[in-house]
């Protein structure tokens, strides 16, 4: 299978959905931030961090008319952090964005452009050049080895290289995604587009106001315009009402807000983050939320202490220590048609927040290196015979 | 590999035929979703006459009975059933017009606000009391070969309400208001008066219900929704079709904390799902149960599906149920394999 899936071009893949699913009418190229997925040709955008991107199921980028929810346990901001990286790159690619609940200075603390994705890993690798072994020229276009999620069989990587260099006809197309800069702010003109929906306390549910905003807001806007809804840390009792957890309430907020997406199946896709450390995933509440969301992702800090412990879990020196686990529970459109077959599920993954990246790779254990010293000191009071002791 | 047939041959017996006044159980979790198994259900019963009329043409199918099909979904909208179906080689546009298929949407409108229409156009006085909300501004992108150019900058409101009335394949949208039985009974005139208009003479209707176990958890007890009321509900769309298929969610929290084996109290999402769902096992023909598999993902299984007898097995059907757990893997273009355990 993975034969045929491997022939099929970028090309191919965008017929592919106009004919036999005509039923997703795929946006016009000019649209800047949305692509064909390499996968089966539905229109994608990019949650503004490019190895997120990846791991979604093959599909290069957040499929249109889809929502991700980012789960996150402990006190740490992680979640918060991919937040705005999806709303910087929707700022960047002059999409709106919606933030439900969050007070206006959130939208100040955006990250700040540094170029497209493809130029920071061109630094990137120009850096690296001279440290590592190439292995042959032609296979440096399927993305970078082992440092990330590897694209599934339709290798996104390659896909988006391919855009950008193969093509000699076009010339520098519109970037897809882009790098930020956690350190620096998001200054855009077109910043001020946001729109900062409040929650108001009422004594009834307070989403369907919210409800209401975002829909008027999606169906007088333009048909081309492409809008991004945030939801950060629902249900946080700093910004909800106590009553909003009531689970008809937040269900039926998360089954409209579904419906919203399905029926403006080319122009919203969403995004949710969860403090897992208030409500358990052991929950039937959360269980629901998530089977509600079409894309599930935990992500699990490793604690502060454990820095030391994880700096050794660094294959070699110059990489960066992973920050936590992450867990993909369920990816947009793989698993709503069943789930389950696609390379990315059932990894360990770990992730490694940096100024400039968010970075998802496999995790691997650490070498016991902390163990050679003690099975050292440990050998000589043992009974087990040094090596010049034994004869053969 | 090559494409696989749209219906696995193993599970060929257990979905084609449902008994008279059978309730069949569908359950999935978080990450095996039983969306692949109710569309194997779909071509089960309706590929047969369509194959038949395209193929050999106009030709009575063996029985006399036409199969027709209700499928209500609350999680899932059109454009994914269609879409998938397509896949399988089912239109389900093409047997919505014919009268064999017929969609009532529990998605787009169940929880709206029926105050939308004011804010929007006033666009579709033409459309009925369920249509009145948000014309959906892409259907004419989805009727393909109407309008070539699906993003035309003209699509306004104007030229989006005519061709939202002639809305293909969604007979009825669901609208919930109220409280309690009331609100369920509303839902329940509107599923019949689909099911209704379905039935023309003896024809075999199947009635698929997509997660109908949502709508008990977003509801609960503080809109006098309970499990028993949902029971009641269930039954009472099931005594007006031939056979019924029902799937829901059987997660562990939504089952397992309602034992109160654990240190905190069940809560009452959890405790009235649990009460549903193992009463409807009890009362169902047959179980079929989606699940991963316990040892972690494989790169060539996606999950187990399980086939029991469920507690309202009777002893005197002629046909017994093999009881059978099975591997399937769902490929990339949507094909499913289902294969016993070691086996391949």
């Amino acid at each position: 299978m993975s034969f045929r899936k491997r022939n099929i071009g970028l090309s191919t893949g965008a017929d592919r959905s106009t004919q036999p699913n005509a039923t997703q009418p795929t946006p016009p190229e000019a649209t800047p931030g949305i692509r064909p997925s390499p996968d089966d040709g539905r229109p994608t955008t990019s949650t503004g961090a490019p190895s997120l991107d990846n791991l979604l199921a093959g599909h290069a980028g957040l499929p249109m008319g889809k929502s991700l929810l980012i789960e996150e346990n402990g006190t740490t901001d992680f979640a918060g952090a991919l937040l705005r990286y999806y709303a910087a790159e929707g700022i960047v690619q002059e999409q709106k964005v919606h933030v439900v609940a969050m007070p206006e200075q959130w939208g100040r603390s955006l990250p700040g452009l540094i170029g497209t994705a493809e130029s920071l890993d061109e630094k990137r690798s120009d850096r690296r050049k001279d440290e590592r072994m190439k292995i042959a020229w032609r296979y440096e276009r399927l993305g970078e080895f082992g440092a990330g999620v590897a694209g599934t069989r339709g290798a996104p990587p390659a896909a988006s290289s391919a855009a950008g260099e193969q093509d000699p006809n076009a010339k520098q197309p519109p970037a897809f995604c882009h790098a930020f800069d956690l350190t620096k702010r998001l200054a855009h003109p077109s910043i001020t587009n946001m729109t900062f929906i409040p929650c108001i306390p009422t004594a009834q549910s307070p989403f369907p106001a919210i409800l209401d905003r975002l829909r008027t807001a999606i169906s007088s806007s333009a048909p081309s315009t492409i809008h991004r809804i945030l939801v950060p840390s629902l249900l946080n009792p700093t910004l909800y009402p106590p009553e909003s957890c009531r689970p008809e309430y937040v269900l039926q907020f998360l089954h409209s807000l579904r419906a919203l997406l399905s029926a403006y199946p080319t122009r919203v896709t969403a995004m949710i983050t969860f403090p897992l450390s208030l409500y358990s995933r052991s929950s039937g509440l959360v269980r629901w939320i998530e089977l509600l969301s079409d894309g599930v992702i935990e992500l699990c800090p490793f604690p502060h202490s454990a820095d030391n412990l994880t700096t050794s879990g660094a294959a070699t020196s110059q990489e960066e220590p992973p920050q936590g686990m992450l867990k993909t529970h369920r990816l947009p459109v793989l698993h709503e048609r069943g789930g389950g077959s696609d390379q990315n599920v059932g990894q360990d993954w770990a992730f490694i927040l940096s100024r400039r990246r968010f970075e998802i790779k496999p995790f691997s254990l650490p070498p016991a290196e902390g163990d050679t010293e003690a099975q050292e000191t440990a050998a000589p009071g043992s009974s087990m015979p040094k090596k010049s002791d034994l004869e053969f | 590999m090559p494409s696989q047939p749209p219906l696995p041959p193993l599970l060929a017996p257990y979905l084609s035929t449902q008994q008279e006044s059978s309730l069949t159980l569908v359950s999935s979790i978080l990450g095996a979703t039983s969306n692949w198994l109710v569309l194997r259900f779909l071509h089960a019963s309706l590929s047969n006459s369509s194959n038949s009329n395209s193929s050999i043409g106009l030709e009575e199918p063996p029985n006399g009975k036409q199969k027709k099909v209700v499928l209500v979904s609350f999680l899932r909208g059109w454009e994914f059933w269609k879409s998938e179906a397509k896949r399988l080689g089912l239109d389900l546009a093409r047997l919505e017009s014919k009268q064999q298929f017929a969609y009532v949407d529990g998605l787009s409108e169940l929880f709206n606000t029926p105050k939308s229409p004011a804010t929007n156009a006033p666009a579709s006085p033409t459309g009925g009391p369920a249509r009145t909300t948000l014309p959906l501004r892409q259907q004419p992108g989805m009727l393909p070969g109407r309008t070539p150019a699906p993003a035309n900058p003209s699509l306004g409101k104007g030229s989006a309400s005519t061709p939202s009335n002639a809305e293909p394949g969604v007979s009825k949208k669901l609208y919930f208001s109220g409280n309690g039985t009331t609100a369920l009974d509303a839902l329940e005139r509107d599923i019949l008066a689909v099911i209704e208009k379905q039935k023309t003479s003896d024809d075999e209707i199947l009635l698929i219900i997509d997660q109908p176990d949502f709508l008990l958890a977003s509801t609960g007890p503080s809109q006098a929704i309970g499990a028993t009321e949902m029971m009641d509900w269930v039954m009472g769309l099931q005594q007006n079709v031939h056979s019924t298929v029902l799937t829901l969610a059987a997660d562990s929290p939504l089952l397992h904390n309602a034992s109160a084996v654990g240190h905190q109290m069940a809560t009452p999402i959890e405790s009235e799902h649990a009460a549903f769902s193992i009463g409807l096992a009890h009362r169902a023909q047959s179980v079929m149960q989606l699940r991963t598999l316990e040892t972690g993902a494989a790169r060539d299984v996606s999950g187990v599906l399980r086939i029991s007898r469920g507690g309202g097995w009777s002893t005197e059907a002629e046909d017994s149920l093999e009881e059978r757990e099975l591997l399937f893997y769902i490929q990339r273009d949507g094909g499913v394999r289902v294969f016993g355990r070691g086996e391949s």
